[in-house]
């Protein structure tokens, strides 16, 4: 029944179950305040999956999340913050406390060494970096982070070669999906594209799922094509407090309700972990907590004026 | 006060006019690379005021929009309203920007020295910093490729150190062919600061950052007492133009009618 085999559907809790594991290298989708898998990382919070490695561009609220817990042993990215909504407090902590690696790039060199990876090649060139330390030897944790080669057709002109990153699972968090986990990113697509092409496992949460008649109808609208994609979570709002482009804005109180917490650190950050996360066992628990379909409501009409 | 018959606006903040003189370095259809916090209120203040055709460009991959104020964030759908393409960041920062196509790059900064360099990432040892801050984003990336680089923050002591704790984005890291010896193609950029005091420019024959412009009523004196190096000032140094009261007008009801950032400093 090549249907059946064909349908990803299951839920966050399985999904994470069977392609979460501890140690694992995982891509992280969005940036920012910009439509990150929330009701996945939840689960992974729940699971209490550790060890760790955080990959992706800009990494924000739920790396912070993670990183507060203490089940993330290293990231590698562009920058950690939430912009207007100040840094990310967790994460600053633990680097400022030496209990976490993080490796520097800029966004373009993770998009260049996820380009690698969807490749299939070891590394890709790039020219940003020269000349900051971002490849000072004495500043990294990795014991070789770039090499730096003569362009072999024109002698004199340099290039940084970056090793490639291909992660184990990538989570992210999109508008439209069928069953089979085509995927139709609306909107900014910041480094998703190359990092999910490079992904082992790819778990994605979607707004809404569309027939794959649909799909098959408008093949030009799939922006990432089922053979990539491993689990699929039918999870509306999954993405709150962040936004989702022609869904939902962003939820600016609850975004500065969380940050209150975690830059107090101790029991404001458990207490937040234990009212949104521990205690409900499901993402639509907690989006009954953080205000329902009133506030959904809001923040949908907020989105519909702005487009 | 009337000026080549504009209506002057004496009645301004040193923010407020930060923000516009920075905008005059924007000419109208260039391309603008832009980040958010003030890069992004200048930025939208000459698109509205003098550039209309500017494309805007954002790192989240919106290609000319038409931004709503005011963004918080570079994926925050007020950034890519109305744009030509919403493309992926690899279409911007690696296309469009790494290619060569960017007429400026726009930045804000934690810390600049004497030879524009950018820090946004450690003051301290990198392993266990004193200070972490957010990180290089795109703005190493723009830094490195921009065809012109201007800058807007503050002018604290703080802010302007001698030397950088941490080389995030380069400026002309540490002499007038820092940049060539680093093997940076685009090897003697213009680089242009514009604080709430002053406008500096690297001088190409030192590398080095120097005033060329005082804002109205700030002395000299008052810019080298905030600035942690050594600075000095151009033989050809002017003072910046007055806004005027349509300049005003435009900054307040168009650019950020709820204040949040002409309300606050930064």
């Amino acid at each position: 029944m090549a249907k059946a085999q064909n349908n990803k559907l299951m839920t966050a809790a399985e999904a994470v179950l069977r392609f979460v594991c501890d140690g694992a290298l995982v891509g992280m989708g969005g940036q920012s305040i910009g439509r990150s898998s929330m009701c996945i990382y939840h689960e992974m919070i729940r699971q209490k999956k550790k060890d760790l490695t955080l990959v992706g561009c800009n990494l924000s609220i739920p790396m912070d999340m993670m990183v507060g817990l203490g089940l993330v042993r290293r990231t590698e990215c562009g920058t950690g913050n939430l912009e207007r909504f100040g840094t990310t407090h967790c994460w600053r902590k633990a680097v400022e406390q030496g209990k976490l690696e993080n490796e520097d790039y800029s966004h373009l060199a993770m998009v260049t060494r996820f380009l690698g990876g969807e490749m299939g090649l070891p590394f890709m060139p790039i020219q940003s970096l020269l000349g900051s330390d971002i490849l000072n030897i004495k500043s990294n944790f990795t014991g070789k982070k770039f090499e730096i080669i003569n362009n072999p057709w024109n002698q004199g002109e340099k290039v940084v070669l970056l090793p490639s990153l291909n992660p184990d699972v990538s989570v992210v968090h999109v508008q439209k999906s069928d069953e089979m986990g085509n995927l139709i990113i609306e909107g900014f697509l910041t480094h998703e594209p190359e990092m999910i092409r490079a992904s082992k496992a790819v778990i994605a949460s979607c707004e809404e799922i569309v027939s794959s008649e649909e799909i098959r109808k408008y093949p030009e609208r799939t922006t990432i094509p089922y053979i990539y994609v491993s689990a699929l979570v039918h999870q509306p709002w999954g993405a709150h407090p962040t936004s989702v482009y022609r869904y939902y804005q962003h939820d600016p109180e609850h975004m500065q309700e969380y940050q209150k917490c975690a830059r107090e650190g101790g029991p404001a950050f458990q207490g937040y972990l234990e009212k949104y996360i521990y205690s409900c066992s499901t993402f639509d628990e907690y989006l009954e907590k953080v205000g329902g379909l009133k506030k959904y409501n809001r923040l949908r009409q907020e989105m519909m004026e702005m487009l | 006060m009337v000026l080549w018959g504009k209506k002057m606006s004496a009645d301004y903040t040193l923010n407020e006019l930060m923000i516009i003189e920075a905008a005059r370095y924007i000419q109208d259809g260039e391309t603008v690379f832009v980040g958010t916090g003030m890069p992004m209120v200048a930025a939208m203040y000459a698109q509205k005021a003098h550039a209309p055709n500017m494309c805007f460009v954002i790192e989240t991959g919106p290609i000319a929009p038409q931004v709503l104020p005011v963004p918080t964030s570079v994926s925050d759908p007020k950034g890519m309203h109305r744009a030509a393409k919403l493309g992926t960041l690899r279409e911007v920062l690696g296309c469009l920007l790494q290619r060569g196509m960017v007429d400026v790059g726009f930045l804000g900064g934690a810390q600049i020295d004497q030879f524009a360099n950018i820090n946004s990432t450690v003051i301290g040892d990198y392993q266990q910093p004193k200070v972490r801050f957010p990180g290089s984003g795109g703005a190493n990336d723009i830094a490195s490729h921009a065809k012109r680089i201007l800058g807007i923050c503050h002018h604290e002591k703080r802010r302007f150190p001698e030397k950088c704790a941490y080389i995030t984005s380069p400026g002309y890291i540490n002499g007038p062919e820092g940049r060539k010896r680093a093997g940076i193609k685009n090897d003697h950029p213009d680089i242009t600061v514009v604080t709430d005091l002053a406008v500096m420019a690297v001088d190409k024959s030192t590398g080095k950052l120097q005033v060329f412009k005082l804002m109205p009523g700030v002395s000299f004196e008052k810019v080298r007492e905030n600035t942690g190096f050594p600075i000095t000032a151009s033989p050809h140094m002017t003072t910046v133009d007055l806004p005027t009261e349509e300049n005003l007008r435009v900054l307040h009801q168009e650019v950020d009618p709820e204040g949040e950032y002409l309300g606050k400093e930064d």
